[in-house]
């Protein structure tokens, strides 16, 4: 049916008998449309192949062309039948992994946290209470704010997640806690100073805290409450009545710090005085002849010198230990070597954990003997319990898995699929699984990032271990071929898993399967991460153009030109 | 036991809210079939609309005591699945597949009333159901929502994230789809009548 441009311009357009037969336009459009159908033969008749064209679509769509899967017909069943059992063994299971972890890991670093004189019954407690990270009722309230925050961040979340679209919702919740988090607390008289040698001068006090941040930050003066330094030489001549928290190449306490010090950073020489504790992450740690920590000192680190004097207990991670002053309290180490000097007066336990004994001067005054573990270099091979283990972590990482699996179908299938793009998973792999723990770590020193650092490596741990999972199904689907179902994906997953783990028991090269697993999983699983928070691109509806004009009496659609 | 389409099931949706297991059992014995049809003509395999469907019953589980009795169960019910449906489509990022360019590039021309019936009077169910699945996502989509589920304009908008005014273009455009679909790929409707 060909017409001329005049012709068609009288017709109705296609739009205006869509809404029509839907009943969308108001009643003077719709007299209209009724009115021009009578007399017009072509619209009349694209009216009816469209209201047929709706009926037969309705029709189509209607039909009961498949019969219900058994598998969804027998769903309630055999969710409920199921859920028995599996659960049973879920919590068996789990049971098991948590037990397991608990006194492989926990408890190990509980005992030798207390034995370290850190005391506290639990982590959590021993952490935010005692210890080193004790900062007195403020820091509790600070860490109690913190959490209410984030809860009240993930209830916003929530509620604005179904509202505003997930890009936006996570990124007014951030900024919303970064508002909250920087600003600082309207009754203290917080300092800001910056620049290239940012100085507290001798005869100044500073009542409240201070951040000093430069290249050398120097406190000559008095500073009454904490102190928050960041820079490449930190010298601290004059006193601190609160805590110092810093991060830079060289700390120097050459005056008075009346409360703890945390810090990261190369080296840090005490020739002053420490009251409290001293926490210290990095290279090498000195406490001069002339320097006192009236607390613990615990490093992660290389290593630790003590000329000086240490109030409570040492305990360290790294190369090696070497003690010619005064330690009231017990050492523990775990590193390479602990000698213990002419000089040396220790009044507690010595536990070292090592490759040769400790060298001990016969001059020493010692509480009790070195207690000397050899460090194992994988002698569990010959040992049959070595295999239970083995056995008790598969099946417990299997219920991990089991577990991700149930609980995020979509997230699983996701990750699994990303393992696939190898350089991607691969390479960001490498940079989440190195750079978070840094940063959770970097976190942790400071007070308000306490918890944040350490939900942050919580994660990164599960992370870790989940990666394997992830890992090991696509080791299964490559065994047992592509399956988009969630349960033969599980199935593939422990089949995988089985094989990774035997990967990993192979001797001298089974940590590279194993982390080479972990973190092309954690790889995978950060692309997965990325592209959900990425902003949903509304469906791409069209703009302008498209657009049908709205005539004045008209709720949708319109009229072609005349 | 009313099924889609009959009378509500208040008194089994009181009881399932309440937590009782029969109850549960009996709205998915009614309403399964008809969600699992829904979810098979909006998805692109049986196996995701199967899926589909014990996840939307699952997330009900959840989402009952969000149900206003004053409603239409039913439609609140296609209305769960249809958000569930698109959500699972929108992260698999499939409208990507198609829409993008065909809601930008392809014009709307009036179609030939003639040929339009003529075609319309040839094509059986069996063929429009293969056509649909030929479909974009959003496209598949919308048809679904508003001539299987009958759902209004303001819910389909609801749901595919677009303003209300937009929702008749879908709908037009995603005609003009099907028809092409039906044809073969054939110039119907993309103007038969110019």
């Amino acid at each position: 049916m060909s017409q001329t441009p005049e012709e068609k311009s009288k017709h109705l357009d296609e739009m205006t008998c869509l809404l029509y037969i839907e009943r969308q336009l108001d009643r003077a459009r719709g007299l209209e449309v009724s009115a021009h159908t009578q007399e017009c033969v072509a619209c009349r008749t694209l009216l009816r192949a469209m209201e047929r064209e709706s009926r037969l679509l309705t029709r189509a769509m209607l039909e009961e062309d498949e019969p219900l899967p058994s598998r969804l017909a027998q769903f309630q069943e055999k969710a409920r039948r199921s859920m028995q059992w599996i659960w049973g063994l879920v919590f068996g299971l789990a049971a098991t992994g948590v037990y397991a972890f608990y006194t492989q890991y926990i408890l190990l670093w509980q005992t030798q946290l207390e034995q370290a004189g850190f005391g506290g019954s639990n982590l959590l407690g021993l952490l935010i209470f005692q210890g080193t990270m004790w900062k007195g009722w403020q820091s509790v309230i600070t860490l109690l704010e913190v959490l209410a925050m984030l809860t009240l961040a993930g209830l916003g979340a929530l509620v604005f997640r179904r509202r505003i679209r997930r890009g936006s919702a996570l990124a007014l919740v951030f900024a919303g806690l970064c508002t909250v988090v920087s600003m600082p607390p309207a009754a203290s008289a917080t300092e800001f100073r910056k620049g290239q040698s940012p100085t507290v001068n001798k005869d100044e006090i500073i009542k409240g805290d201070v951040y000093l941040s430069g290249e050398r930050v120097k406190i000559e003066g008095r500073v009454e409450g904490d102190v928050f330094a960041a820079g490449k030489d930190i010298e601290i001549n004059g006193q601190v009545t609160g805590d110092v928290i810093s991060a830079g190449r060289y700390l120097q306490v050459r005056g008075t710090v009346d409360g703890n010090v945390r810090s990261a950073g190369n080296t840090a020489v005490i020739s002053g005085s420490v009251g409290k504790n001293m926490m210290w992450f990095g290279d090498v740690v000195t406490v001069e002849s002339t320097g006192k920590v009236g607390g613990s000192v615990t490093m992660f680190g290389d290593s630790l010198a003590i000329d000086g004097h240490v109030g409570r207990d040492i305990l360290f991670f790294g190369t090696g230990i070497n003690v010619n002053g005064a330690v009231e309290g017990g050492i523990r180490e775990k590193g390479h070597t602990l000698i213990i000097g002419a000089n040396a007066q220790v009044g507690g336990p010595i536990h070292f954990e090592g490759d040769k004994p400790a060298e001990v001067s016969s001059s020493a005054k010692l509480a009790s003997p070195v207690e000397f573990k050899q460090m194992e270099h994988r002698k569990e091979y010959r040992d049959s319990s070595y295999y239970i283990w083995q056995v008790i972590w598969a099946s417990a990482y299997i219920l991990f898995g089991l577990v991700l699996f149930a609980l995020m179908p979509n997230f699983s299938e996701e990750a699994v699929k990303a393992t696939e793009q190898y350089g991607a998973a691969a390479g960001l792999g490498i940079l989440v699984g190195c750079g978070l723990p840094i940063a959770a770590l970097i976190a942790c020193v400071t007070v308000v990032g306490l918890f944040i650092g350490i939900s942050t490596l919580f994660l990164w741990f599960a992370a870790l271990h989940f990666g394997q999972i992830v890992v090991a199904a696509l080791i299964g689907q490559w065994l047992m071929g592509r399956t988009q179902e969630i349960w033969p994906l599980v199935g593939r997953m422990v089949v995988g898993f089985v094989l990774l783990r035997l990967c990993t028991m192979i001797p001298h090269v089974g940590w590279v399967f194993k982390y080479g697993a972990a973190f092309w999983g954690i790889g995978a699983i950060s692309l997965v991460v990325y592209r959900r928070l990425q902003p949903v691109i509304a469906p791409g509806m069209p703009s302008g153009p498209y657009t049908p004009p709205l005539p004045p009496s008209t709720t949708m659609g319109g009229v072609q030109p005349a | 036991m009313s099924a889609p389409g009959t009378m509500e099931p208040t008194e089994v949706i009181a009881r399932a809210r309440a937590g009782d297991a029969e109850a549960w059992g009996q709205l998915y014995h009614d309403y399964a079939p008809a969600i699992f049809r829904f979810c098979r003509r909006a998805l692109p395999t049986r196996e995701d609309a199967e899926d589909a469907t014990m996840e939307v019953f699952m997330k009900l589980r959840g989402k009952l005591n969000q149900y206003d009795t004053t409603r239409s169960f039913t439609a609140w019910l296609y209305k769960v699945a249809a958000n569930h449906c698109w959500d699972s489509l929108r992260r698999r990022r499939t409208r990507q597949d198609k829409e993008t360019g065909d809601l930008e590039n392809v014009p709307l021309e009036h179609p030939d009333p003639s040929q339009l019936e003529r075609l319309i009077e040839q094509r059986t169910s069996e063929e429009v159901r293969k056509a649909l699945e030929k479909l974009g996502a959003r496209a598949r989509m919308a048809l679904v929502m508003r001539y299987y589920s009958d759902m209004s304009y303001d819910e389909i908008a609801d749901a595919l994230g677009v303003r209300r005014a937009f929702v008749g273009v879908v709908l037009l455009r995603a005609r003009h789809e099907l028809r092409q679909a039906l044809e073969g790929g054939s110039a119907l409707a993309a103007g038969g009548a110019s």
